[in-house]
């Protein structure tokens, strides 16, 4: 079981005391990175869940840099410390509440000099109390909170705050103040210089008027910096010097008309505001000397003010909103975390980026109207990868087995500039089978009416650098329509798009001849033929295995077609709702198809028999089926509805979605798995070659294929569909494989008809009526030329029973 | 180079506003043949007075020598410089045809009078007057191997095989029962010639033969307008109506192949050759060119029985001729123009003779010093010194190339780029800019805030381009769009009221087009739908 795609940038991370390492809390686990060569070093498992908060214990001599101590903290109410150059599990601290975030200023202000015993340390912790959940729905559910890490225990009535959310505690570089920011306030507290379990922390309140989104410390004065959403950066110059001051009352009360811009009667000598930002403010950082001001916000520009003067300089073209700035003990090395779960090494003076720590893509917002056009990702199953669509109009090419991104395709020639609103989107990405080729779509969203331009693209992969080249641009291949699906074909050089205009195209590439070194040079793409079924939108297209049908799906009909001479061989089935997706099932007779919209179902059609073969009501996200099994997987996506009673809750627990293998022939699956976030996920069968080294994990012995799930936040997982042991997956657990009645009881798979059974009947009836209906008995029975039409008596027969045919399927 | 790789991706890249693709041509590229062909370098020879109904090479390749039926003149030219060089007047009548003998010092020519006269090519002095025929004379050939006779052919029906020292008849062969107007002599046999006639026969002759009968026979179909043996002697091709016609004569007058690639009257015939080199061997292979009144010369392979170039002339073309070398090429036509073409040599070939010439190898040139570190002048290297075998190469990133419009767009002032993107002269690129625009959603916006003498621009702009079918999909709406937001602009100003009054001109010659392509289409599509059904 591999698992991957990890978000780096949930939280911020924390450099090691000799900036060697980067601490990234990802998912349950932190992982370690080396600064220098970006490449992950080793990871901190054993959280069971989120990890929000990691702090490196600060080297207090110089000696001691090489020290490697970390306190961790977890959504699964946790406090862990770590050596993390072992790496090591040193010691847990259950608090039992969901931790959302940790400060812990006593390490940050202990001096060297106390050899003797050392100070208890304290941490102050964001918590989620959950405890009575049915009461607190409405109140205030988060709390700051103190937790004595040295005797492992919160300390008991110490409450700072409570807030609506579990809010995001700061605390300066000297660990003498600590605060959080609600809505428009900011609450600060003076940490005790001893502390102790009893004494409470001094709190002010500064207040602004719009929601405040980040606050950061001067290191050494009593400078206080707040972003806001409008992109406003407020600094406020000596705060709390009536309430923190030594010694009670120690100066008289400023004048309202000394301390401008402080609002009412705050405790701040003045407030200004600088105003570059166009959207909220993400990250605000002091520099160390505290001279500089780092602040950074959805436009992906890094901003550093002068902290006396307010002049400005850029690191612009982040090309993603930056989320979190954070600084090393070495002055000359810090981190920004993107929301493309990138991490850039900076180098500090002339902020140059040395490395990037690169994560999978985090899946991209994309405008309602064209929500329905994008399909999700495209896997290269042999090579165990993945093409995923990125915000800024490329295509990242990610290995399952290594976890680390391989190439990246700029799809699109466009700047990408995070804050506009999208008006480009790659709405389509597919894989050949060998990895060889690659075709994209990309729409261009019209200004009221204007300009709209759907952009068909064929790539090549290069033989010697292993990078994937333009090879031919189509614009408008279906005039104005969108494209619904693309499909390539498994052996030759052939693929095919449908579009919502009403036909499909199939392309050709002309360098059948050529040998392969030339195609890239050569090689174009042209169109073959186009088709279309009484004008019905195309929605869904695939070849068979061989390659020998094309499978086209005309909204609820299946049209199955010869690629090569263009002909309609067959017409099946239909469905109540548009199909959206097509697969066939490995090399049997069988083609699965899904369809969305107020009535879904997962259909599975007989190629020998022209006819469905069964099929359940289902919302099924995405389709895998193996190349050469007859197996498939179908990943369903459970609607709210069928959660909502209680016998089900214990069972999901607060999964959304069900992984199920079938064998095509047989409508009871032969495998279950719960999942989490099944939204937007997808599901492969990935070829795992024997000289990789994952096989060897896998018990040993010698594996047919691995199921790769990726669910709607990228985040993936590698497993064996065949192994009968319980696998403890975390956000992935085997359920015991429930039956087809307990699943028709949960709801969720309530059985759509027994249509195997009907089949026999028809036979039967086409044997007394003398033209041979094709599938739906009474659409059928009474078209055709009338002096073709039986006598009335045998039509009338032929008619109540299939009325009893319906009967017998509402009352299963 | 992976790291590399991804620091380049990390910081989001700036793109210049290109322009779409265009479609490349969907024939394929120029064959190596029809490059061969096309690399004749034209000239044009104009001021001749009427039809060139004849044109021939000198045998000789050194003279660098072809003369042209011109009138009733004679004029040689070089091939070399398509430039006359002299002429012979001292005809009666319009020259009809010509014939250099096989060493290239004699030519003789026919006249419509029907007179045919030998000259020397040197001084232009005639030298013999060859005087039998009744009807204007239409052909004249020397035999290939043969100096001494020549073969003539008229519209008496006759053909004259002449003794040209004695000035007389040897054989007058009868049996054509039109005018004679084209014949060709062996070119492996000094007594067999073939004569076409517009009676639609060849008739292949042998003056060996007592009974003064043809030999073979052949029909074309079409009266005859030229013949010519291809160059093994075994085979004819005749020209006749729009038809090249192949005939085997060793199977008995056989035909082999008919091309019909031309659309009008093919009026002459001719063996090119192609000088080409394959494993360091000279080849030759031959081909059949052949020019008609539709203008066009094409080259046809006999052997693969495939047109391999097409070539179109603005005039009717009435005869061609390759010099022997196949270095230069004349085609005259009917408004008395020579088409020349000279083929240009390469450089390693003249150099190769050059050096062929000299004898001599390569001279070895003195060994350059190789720089080394130690050497006072190894840090005086200058910027263009070439790396070495060995040397790591870092290579400098490609600088992006920014128009003024890009740097504009950069700068996010989207009016002033769309209007350097208008005062451009590329509309491509104006196009490029408003998609970005339309991305950015600033186009209207920027319609919008474009004063008088912009919009003026705009309104000129889309004039000319927005009937243009590659761009008229984003400009028909855009030309709707800033009518409905600046018609009160437009209402006052004079010149937009032109811009305007062009514009609306323009749409309806569109809507015509479009009109009489859909009739086009209604006519079209039935038949199309019969052909499919087939």
């Amino acid at each position: 079981m591999i698992r991957g795609g990890k978000n780096y940038v949930s939280s911020p991370p924390a450099f090691s005391n000799d900036t060697k390492r980067l601490l990234v809390c990802s998912g349950n686990a932190v992982s370690i990175f080396s600064t220098a060569t970006g490449l992950l070093i080793t990871s901190l498992e054993g959280h069971t869940a989120l990890v929000t908060a990691v702090v490196v214990a600060p080297a207090t001599s110089s000696a001691s840099k090489i020290l490697c101590y970390c306190w961790t903290a977890s959504l699964d109410g946790t406090i862990r410390y770590w050596d993390f150059s072992v790496p090591e599990l040193i010691k847990t601290i259950d608090i039992k509440f969901p931790i959302y975030s940790m400060v812990i200023p006593s390490i940050l202000s202990q001096p060297a000099e106390n050899n003797e015993k050392p100070a208890k340390i304290f941490a102050y912790l964001s918590v989620e109390g959950t405890k009575e959940p049915e009461k607190q729905s409405k109140a205030l559910c988060g709390q700051i909170r103190k937790c004595n890490l040295t005797d492992s225990r919160l300390v008991g009535g110490v409450t700072l705050a409570e807030t609506k959310q579990p809010e995001l505690i700061t605390i300066s570089s000297c660990g003498k103040y600590i605060g959080i920011r609600i809505k428009r306030k900011l609450h600060i507290w003076k940490v005790p210089s001893a502390d102790s379990d009893r004494t409470m922390a001094k709190k002010i309140t500064l207040r602004h008027t719009k929601n405040m989104t980040v606050t950061a410390f001067h290191p050494t004065q009593r400078i206080l910096a707040a972003g806001d959403v409008t992109g406003r950066i407020l600094i406020w110059r000596g705060y709390g010097n009536r309430t923190f001051a030594i010694g009670d009352g120690g100066r008289s009360v400023n004048n309202e008309e000394e301390r401008p811009g402080v609002r009412g009667n705050d405790d701040a000598d003045c407030c200004t505001t600088w105003h570059w930002h166009a959207a909220e403010v993400n990250t605000l950082f002091f520099s160390s000397d505290g001279a500089y001001l780092y602040s950074g916000g959805k436009e992906g520009v890094l901003v550093v003010w002068q902290l006396d003067t307010g002049k400005k300089k850029f690191l612009p073209r982040i090309g993603s909103p930056l989320l979190y700035f954070t600084d090393s003990p070495d002055p000359s090395l810090s981190s920004i975390s993107c929301a493309d779960n990138q991490i850039h090494l900076l180098k500090m003076p002339s902020m140059e980026i040395l490395k990037s720590i690169s994560g999978i893509k985090l899946p991209c917002s994309f405008p309602e109207t064209y929500k329905g056009l994008c399909s999700g990702v495209a896997f290269d199953n042999n090579a165990g990868l993945i093409a995923l669509r990125t915000e800024n109009y490329s295509i990242q090419l990610y290995s399952l087995f290594d976890d680390r991104g391989i190439s990246e395709v700029q799809v699109c020639e466009r700047n990408h500039h995070p804050g506009d609103d999208v008006t480009v989107v790659v709405t389509l990405v597919t894989l050949s089978l060998d990895g060889s080729m690659m075709i994209t779509t990309e729409v261009k969203l019209a200004e009221e009416g204007l300009g709209g331009l759907v952009c068909l693209k064929f790539w090549a992969l290069g033989s010697d650098n292993r990078k994937f080249s333009l090879s031919t641009v189509v614009y408008e291949p279906h005039r104005d329509a969108g494209i619904s699906s693309i499909a390539f074909h498994p052996t030759r050089c052939m693929a095919v798009s449908s579009s919502y205009g009403g036909d499909f195209k199939t392309w050709v590439c002309n360098n059948g001849i050529q040998r392969r070194d030339q195609v890239l040079t050569s090689s174009r793409w042209t169109c073959h033929a186009v088709a279309s079924y009484k004008k019905k939108p195309m929605t869904a297209a695939t070849f068979s295995y061989d390659g020998s049908v094309l499978a086209v799906a005309a909204e609820t009909v299946i049209t199955l077609w010869d690629p090569d001479k263009n002909v309609l061989v067959a017409v099946i089935g239909e469905t109540l709702t548009p199909i959206v997706s097509l697969s066939f099932v490995g090399k049997s007779e069988y083609l699965v198809s899904a369809s969305w919209g107020s009535k879904p179902q997962l259909s599975v059609w007989s190629l020998s028999k022209l006819s469905i073969s069964w099929s359940y009501r289902l919302h099924v996200e995405a389709i895998a089926s193996a190349a050469d099994l007859s197996l498939f997987a179908a990943l369903v996506f459970l609607p709210k509805s069928s959660k909502s009673s209680e016998s089900n809750e214990t069972i999901f627990r607060g999964r959304d979605g069900v992984i199920l293998i079938f064998n095509a022939a047989d409508p009871v699956p032969s495998a279950t798995w719960l999942v989490n976030k099944a939204k937007g996920g997808a599901l492969a069968f990935l070829q795992v070659n024997q000289s990789s080294v994952e096989e060897n994990m896998f018990d040993g012995k010698p594996l047919g294929s691995l199921l790769a799930y990726i669910n709607g936040d990228h985040e993936y997982i590698l497993f064996e569909p065949h192994g009968k042991e319980a696998n403890e997956l975390g956000t992935i657990k085997q359920e015991a494989v429930p039956d087809l009645e307990e699943a028709g009881k949960f709801g969720y798979a309530s059985i759509y008809g027994e249509l195997p059974e009907s089949n026999l009947k028809r036979t039967q009836t086409s044997a007394v009526v003398p033209f041979v209906p094709s599938e739906k008995l009474l659409e059928t029975m009474f078209s055709g030329s009338s002096h073709n039409l039986p006598p009335l008596t045998k039509l009338c027969s032929a008619f109540l029973e299939s009325l009893l045919e319906k009967r017998i399927t509402v009352s299963d | 180079m992976a790291d590399q790789h991804q620091q380049n991706t990390t910081i989001s890249k700036a793109f210049p506003v290109k322009p779409k693709l265009k479609p490349k041509p969907r024939t394929p590229s120029k064959s190596p043949e029809s490059k061969y062909w096309s690399s004749f370098k034209s000239h044009q020879i104009q001021n001749l007075i009427s039809s060139i109904p004849s044109i021939a090479f000198s045998p000789v390749p050194s003279s660098h020598l072809f003369a042209a039926a011109n009138s009733a003149s004679l004029t040689f030219f070089s091939s070399q410089t398509f430039s006359p060089t002299s002429s012979i007047s001292s005809f009666s009548d319009v020259v009809s045809s010509c014939s250099f003998r096989s060493d290239g010092s004699l030519i003789a020519a026919s006249d419509l009078s029907g007179l045919v006269q030998v000259f020397d090519v040197k001084t232009r002095t005639p030298l013999r007057r060859l005087r039998s025929h009744t009807r204007p004379a239409r052909f004249v050939k020397y035999p290939v191997h043969d100096k001494l006779h020549l073969v003539s052919g008229g519209d008496d029906t006759v053909v004259k095989y002449w003794d040209v020292a004695g000035e007389s008849v040897v054989l007058d062969l009868l049996g054509h029962k039109d005018y004679v107007r084209c014949g060709d002599c062996s070119p492996v046999n000094a007594e067999m010639f073939v004569t076409g006639s517009y009676d639609h026969t060849v008739k292949l002759w042998d003056v060996r033969v007592e009974s003064k009968k043809s030999v073979i026979e052949v029909n074309h179909g079409k009266p005859i307008e030229d013949v010519m043996f291809l160059p093994s002697g075994g085979m004819i091709a005749t020209a006749g109506g729009n038809t090249v016609k192949i005939w085997d004569l060793i199977g008995g007058g056989k035909m082999v192949h008919s091309l019909e690639s031309h659309n009008k009257t093919v009026t002459s015939i001719c063996v090119g050759k192609i000088m080409g080199q394959e494993n360091g061997e000279e080849t030759i292979q031959y081909r059949i060119m052949s020019v008609g009144l539709d203008g066009y010369m094409k080259v046809f392979d006999y052997a693969k029985m495939k047109v391999t170039h097409s070539m179109r002339f603005p005039a009717p073309l009435m005869s061609v001729g390759v010099s022997q070398d196949c270095m230069a090429r004349a085609i005259g036509t009917s408004n008395g123009i020579i088409f020349g073409g000279k083929r240009k040599m390469k450089e390693n070939e003249e150099k190769s003779e050059l050096r062929d010439f000299l004898g001599l190898g390569s001279v070895e040139e003195p060994q350059r010093r190789i720089l080394r570190p130690t050497y006072f002048r190894y840090f005086h290297r200058s910027q263009g010194e070439k790396p070495n075998e060995g040397d790591y190469l870092i290579m400098r990133p490609k600088k992006v190339k920014f128009a003024e419009h890009d740097k504009l767009l950069k700068k996010f002032r989207h009016k002033e780029a769309l209007v350097s993107a208008l005062t451009g002269k590329n509309p491509e690129n104006v196009v490029a800019v408003m998609e970005e625009l339309v991305a950015r959603r600033k186009l209207l916006k920027c319609v919008s805030n474009l004063d008088e003498e912009e919009l003026g621009l705009l309104l000129g702009f889309l004039h000319k381009y927005s009937t243009m079918p590659r761009h008229s999909g984003l400009l028909m709406g855009l030309t709707r769009k800033v009518l409905e937001m600046r018609a009160d602009d437009i209402r006052g100003s004079d010149a937009l009221k032109g811009h305007i009054r062009n514009l609306k001109r323009s749409v309806e010659e569109e809507i015509r087009i479009q009109e009489s392509l859909q009739e086009i289409q209604g006519i079209i599509s039935p038949l199309l739908r019969i052909a499919g059904r087939r």
